[in-house]
């Protein structure tokens, strides 16, 4: 699904974010990346969600290497992935409803297709009622949850989550890290950085952390 | 039961009040239908001209220059006009009065003594067949024969200059529409980069999110497609009204330019200004449309 082979980075003329990063995410696979802050796991998951291009080594998404696929592809490769950010980049000016919408619009689809299971995914998330509020009204916790609806609404092959439990309550963050599961056993490929270890521990999952711009693989995931 | 139809909400956020960019298109949109309007006064001032002068022919049996008057004028002048009524496609030929040859050379040389003396030419006026076409030089000729003081005259070099202007006004007009065509794709293109600036967090997301360059551009141009042909719809509405009140100045008798033709648009010339906003709808769209891509190829 994912694979990267010496992979660095940096910005501009700076030092190296990430260097010879190498792994592999298989598909169905449910994974952790950690590491301290501003370790470069935003960074690494940039690259893997096409905001920006390697500094060197091979990155294959799907099958392609982006080296080799043309740019005019890519907006197919990036519907197929949905990402939670770290900062959520919601759209201010819209609803949290028409916020979740916005992949399945992006893909061609209509209201009357999609409000349904727009509105049940809201629901899911604790925000049935707070459906029609645009962002900034919304506490930091709510936006992201929103951020989170809108990742996993249209059921993409892969799902990236940069700190998606930041600023909810640990409730609320089992919660959402069942949503994920969820979403792992109808075959999403998952990876989500998090410092929080209180979630590592209760997933059992596979976790990579980067140290420095390396890449340590920790644990190995239950199979 | 259906389900009701849900509105979405808007890619881009709506924008209050008129923009500067809204007072330039408006402003080009006048400046442009004058340009159109002139040019229509200009084709139909030519078309006139060449309806009223072609279509005849007018011939001058000259007095001498210097010396005694020719005693022959009169019999010279009734050839050709002989020889005019026996020729294929001219319909009649009457020789014009002493007197109203007179009034003709009235403005310039004024009435009185004077003018009785000079030695003025007969004029002779023909009507033509119209679209008849008539071998000029075989005229000529047997007029030469006929009258040896007779001048043909065709209008044709008149019509000539005359059609030149209009085509100097009409293509000058033409050229001022391709520069306001020009200026108004540049304030959108500048407009649309601003917008993209502007709205910089909502391009990079939807970019992000894998929309195709197209459904961006699509958020764009109809926002300056609609707002061009606002602006420009009242732009070309100034200018219009503006040829309707020339048209009722010139019906009460007040001619704005002497000697030009009047500045009044038809209404059928009128309804041709409705292709400035549309045009200028059509520029901001495309420019847009252009810009936008353009923007989204440069990045990642
Ligand atoms: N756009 C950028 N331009 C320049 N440097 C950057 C940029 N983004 C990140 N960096 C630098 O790259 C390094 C890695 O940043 P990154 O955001 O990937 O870390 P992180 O592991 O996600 O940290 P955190 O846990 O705090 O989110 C940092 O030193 C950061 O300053
Ligand atoms: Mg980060």
């Amino acid at each position: 699904m994912v694979r990267f082979e010496n992979v660095g980075m940096r910005y501009g003329p700076g030092p190296e974010v990430l260097r010879d990063v190498t792994f592999v995410l298989e598909a169905g696979s449910f994974t952790f990346l950690t590491g301290p802050s501003g370790a470069g796991k935003s960074t690494l998951l940039k690259l893997m969600f096409l905001a920006e291009p390697p500094s060197r080594g091979l990155v294959n998404l799907f099958g392609n290497d982006l080296a080799t696929t043309k740019r005019s592809a890519f907006a197919a490769l990036r519907r197929r992935i949905g990402v939670v950010f770290q900062d959520f980049r919601l759209l201010d000016h819209l609803s949290a409803f028409d916020n979740v919408a916005l992949p399945l619009r992006l893909a061609g689809g209509k209201p009357d297709d999609y409000t349904q299971d727009v509105e049940e995914l809201l629901g899911w998330v604790g925000l049935g009622d707070r459906m029609h509020a645009k962002p900034p009204t919304l506490s930091g916790g709510e936006q992201q949850r929103v951020a989170i609806a809108r990742a996993v609404v249209a059921r993409p092959d892969l799902l990236l989550a940069d700190e998606p439990t930041g600023n909810v309550d640990a409730e609320i963050g089992q919660r959402l890290i069942r949503l994920f599961g969820e979403l792992n056993r109808l075959g999403t490929t998952v990876l989500i950085a998090t410092h929080d270890r209180s979630l590592i521990e209760n997933a059992r999952a596979r976790e990579i952390r980067l140290v420095d711009g390396r890449l340590v693989e920790m644990r190995a995931g239950r199979t | 039961m259906s389900a009701p139809i849900r509105k979405r909400g808007r890619i881009l956020p709506r924008e209050a009040g008129a923009a500067p960019l809204d007072v330039v298109i408006g402003v080009m949109a006048f400046l442009a239908a004058l340009a159109l309007g002139a040019s229509l006064v200009a084709d139909r001032a030519a078309e006139g001209w060449r309806a009223g002068l072609s279509g005849r022919l007018t011939v001058q049996v000259l007095p001498p220059e210097h010396g005694a008057p020719n005693p022959a004028l009169a019999q010279e002048t009734a050839a050709a006009l002989d020889v005019l009524r026996s020729t294929d496609g001219v319909v009649h030929a009457d020789e014009i009065s002493q007197e109203e040859t007179l009034k003709l050379v009235e403005p310039w040389l004024g009435s009185g003594a004077v003018i009785a003396d000079l030695p003025l030419p007969r004029l002779i006026d023909a009507t033509l067949v119209p679209g008849a076409r008539i071998d000029l030089a075989a005229l000529t000729q047997r007029l030469k024969q006929a009258a040896p003081d007779s001048v043909l005259d065709d209008h044709s070099h008149w019509i000539a200059r005359l059609k030149g202007v209009a085509d100097a006004v009409i293509w000058s007009a033409y050229g001022i529409l391709a520069l306001i065509a020009i200026a108004t794709a540049s304030a959108i293109a500048f407009a649309t980069r601003a917008g993209l600036e502007a709205h910089h967090d909502i391009v990079s997301l939807l970019h992000q999110m894998g929309a195709r360059a197209g459904f961006i551009a699509r958020a764009f141009e109809w926002h300056y497609f609609i707002s061009a042909l606002f602006a420009a719809s009242v732009g070309g509405a100034l200018a219009a009204a503006f040829f309707v009140a020339a048209g009722g100045l010139e019906s009460v008798g007040i001619e704005p330019v002497p000697f030009l033709p009047p500045l009044s648009l038809q209404p059928a010339e009128l309804g041709w200004l409705i292709v400035v906003p549309l045009g200028s709808a059509f520029i901001a769209w495309a420019t847009a449309r252009l810009s936008v891509l353009a923007a989204l190829r440069r990045i990642y």
